[in-house]
């Protein structure tokens, strides 16, 4: 039988009172064993409070407040393990890797629509010389007009390290949404990273044409395979979202989403400390004339190779037996 | 008055099966809660650059000379900080402060995921590197359009991350316990005659909303509204009704007696 909700609340909130105090505690960090005990004596009762109120006070403010107060208890107790420090170790030792090595193919398309934008915009602008007034930036013509490069000035202009952070939150700004867009049904990833090829091609094909190659080639040796790399990474995270969208499978496409999303994720949050590793480089050694092109070349290729041999040896060996653990 | 009570009910709600058996249904936050605590976020930042901006273009100027060797160092910072506000801000805000940024906190709503647990780190970030999506072509135009098209008023962030916002309310628990503390012979007719019938949960709630605001109404609308009050809850002979309407505190100190059910 059911006593009238005045008196009910007044029986009843003693023990809500201190499971919100318990929970307080929780959020701090400064909950004991004991008082964890208590807070799931007390979550069970205002669980079975909540039960009682939805037959007997449905709509009532007191309804609702103990909606909300099992709702926070519901997450306290109930939350999923939490990413540790030490989680982040073995996620660039063996997750990062793994995951890659797992959606290869997305990054295998991803490289294919970059190469095919590369090859459009060079071919573009070695046939057609005009065509570099649309797909090159105006400053850059002005700068190659004149027989310079644009990189010389970067220096004169800001101090190092001013130029490798600025090209480093450039870069990521370029990657994130590069992922991000995968969200448009992937059209925006396949948009972006043909549109970057185009550009790179053809900025490429009109330094070549007006004997500046050589030149460009010493600016982007030392970065451009692991920046490339890292773009291109992203453009398969951002198509891995493009598919779970366009064929989610089995899965209705909001679960598809979510899974497919979590992974792709970890792509992107991989590359952000290679990126900004990389954007020292670009920073401090690219431009200048401090190294010899050939000092840059093969820094570029041994800094690309060991960024690919890391992502496809490490954790190959533990990653079974670390997933049958689970 | 009771429609204001059951107004969230009209809301889109998330519901959660718990293991105790208990149904929980959360309210979901809608698009003017969002841009609310949007609002509140961007213009903590704007005025933490505003500040900012203030200190270093100090440091930098020929006034303080000594620190113009800084100047590059200065620029760094710059860089990374406008980066990290622009990106780090919101994720570590979320994971940190459970899954709150403080115009969140502000505004009373909280990111949580589809099933009512509270966000990780890879949710956080995919929900907020969405937000170069969703803030295309201005201003969140995306991303309102798809809070408006959702039934749970997700932005792009929201469905790829499987995350979403509930609105959390404070509640006044103090209405239902207050003592009956006027008018005492109020109190002693009601306990002398008996009520007829008992009220149900949204008669209680009707009445204690009244009186909660008994005090604020002005003289009239507080008699009329405790008139109607008193023949709603009915039971009372002629000369009991005269007495309980003699004054706005006898009727509120019946009322009061009346919902606590103590006879």
């Amino acid at each position: 039988m059911a006593v009238p909700l005045p008196v009910f609340v007044g029986q009843r909130r003693p023990d809500w009172e201190a499971l919100q105090g318990l929970l307080a505690q929780q959020r701090e960090g400064t909950l004991g064993l004991e008082g964890l005990r208590r807070l799931d004596t007390l979550y069970r009762r205002a669980a079975a409070d909540l039960a009682h109120a939805q037959t007997f006070y449905p709509g009532t403010d007191a309804h609702r407040f103990l909606n909300q107060l099992c709702g926070q208890a519901y997450a306290a107790i109930y939350q999923p393990p939490r990413e540790r420090w030490l989680a982040v170790r073995d996620f660039f030792r063996r997750e990062f890797p793994a995951t890659l090595r797992a959606e290869g193919r997305f990054v295998a398309v991803s490289a294919g629509f970059f190469i095919l934008g590369l090859l459009l915009g060079s071919l573009v602008v070695l046939l057609e010389p005009r065509g570099a007034e649309l797909l090159v930036p105006q400053g850059v013509r002005d700068y190659v007009a004149q027989g310079r490069m644009w990189t010389d000035d970067i220096l004169s202009v800001a101090p190092p390290n001013a130029v490798s952070s600025g090209i480093a939150t450039n870069n990521l700004t370029v990657v994130i949404f590069t992922f991000a867009s995968g969200i448009l049904f992937g059209l925006g990833t396949v948009f972006t990273l043909v549109n970057n090829g185009v550009q790179i091609g053809a900025i490429a094909a009109l330094c070549a044409r007006e004997g500046l190659g050589l030149k460009l080639l010493d600016f982007i040796s030392a970065h451009g395979p692991v920046e490339l790399s890292i773009i291109t990474i992203a453009g398969g995270a951002g198509l891995m979202v493009g598919q779970a969208l366009i064929d989610p499978g089995e899965l209705p496409r909001g679960q598809a989403l979510v899974l497919r999303g979590k992974a792709a994720v970890k792509l992107v949050l991989g590359c952000a400390p290679f990126l900004a590793g990389i954007a020292l480089v670009e920073g401090f050694i690219s431009p200048g004339t401090l190294f010899p092109t050939a000092l840059k070349g093969a820094l570029g290729l041994s800094l690309g190779a060991l960024f690919w041999s890391y992502l496809l040896r490490a954790g190959r060996d533990t990653s079974l037996s670390s997933t049958s653990l689970r | 008055m009771l429609k204001s009570g059951m107004a969230s009910d009209s809301s889109p709600n998330l519901e959660v099966a718990t293991p105790e058996r208990v149904a929980l249904s959360l309210p979901v936050a809608g698009i003017g809660y969002r841009c609310l605590a949007w609002l509140v976020d961007a213009t903590l930042l704007f005025f933490f650059w505003v500040s900012a901006y203030f200190v270093l273009s100090l440091l930098v100027s020929d006034l303080l000379t000594a620190f113009r060797g800084l100047s590059g160092f200065v620029q760094t910072l710059a860089v990374v900080g406008l980066f990290a506000t622009q990106w780090l801000y919101w994720t570590l805000a979320e994971v940190f402060l459970h899954g709150q940024t403080p115009g969140k906190r502000l505004l009373g709503i909280r990111v949580v995921r589809a099933d009512g647990s509270p966000v990780g780190v890879y949710e956080s970030a995919v929900r907020n590197l969405l937000r170069a999506v969703d803030f295309l072509p201005v201003f969140y135009a995306i991303g309102c359009l798809s809070m408006l098209f959702t039934r749970q008023h997700r932005r792009l962030g929201d469905l790829l991350a499987g995350t979403l916002l509930v609105r959390e309310e404070r509640f006044n628990l103090d209405k239902y316990t207050a003592p009956a503390q006027a008018a005492p012979h109020a109190v002693s007719l009601t306990a002398a005659s008996v009520p007829s019938r008992r009220l149900g949960p949204e008669e209680v709630e009707l009445i204690l909303a009244f009186l909660e605001r008994a005090h604020w109404l002005e003289p009239d609308a507080r008699r009329t509204l405790g008139l109607r009050m008193v023949e709603r809850c009915g039971g009372l002979s002629e000369e009991e009704r005269a007495s309980v309407l003699a004054s706005p505190e006898s009727v509120e100190g019946f009322l009061r007696t009346r919902i606590q059910g103590a006879r």
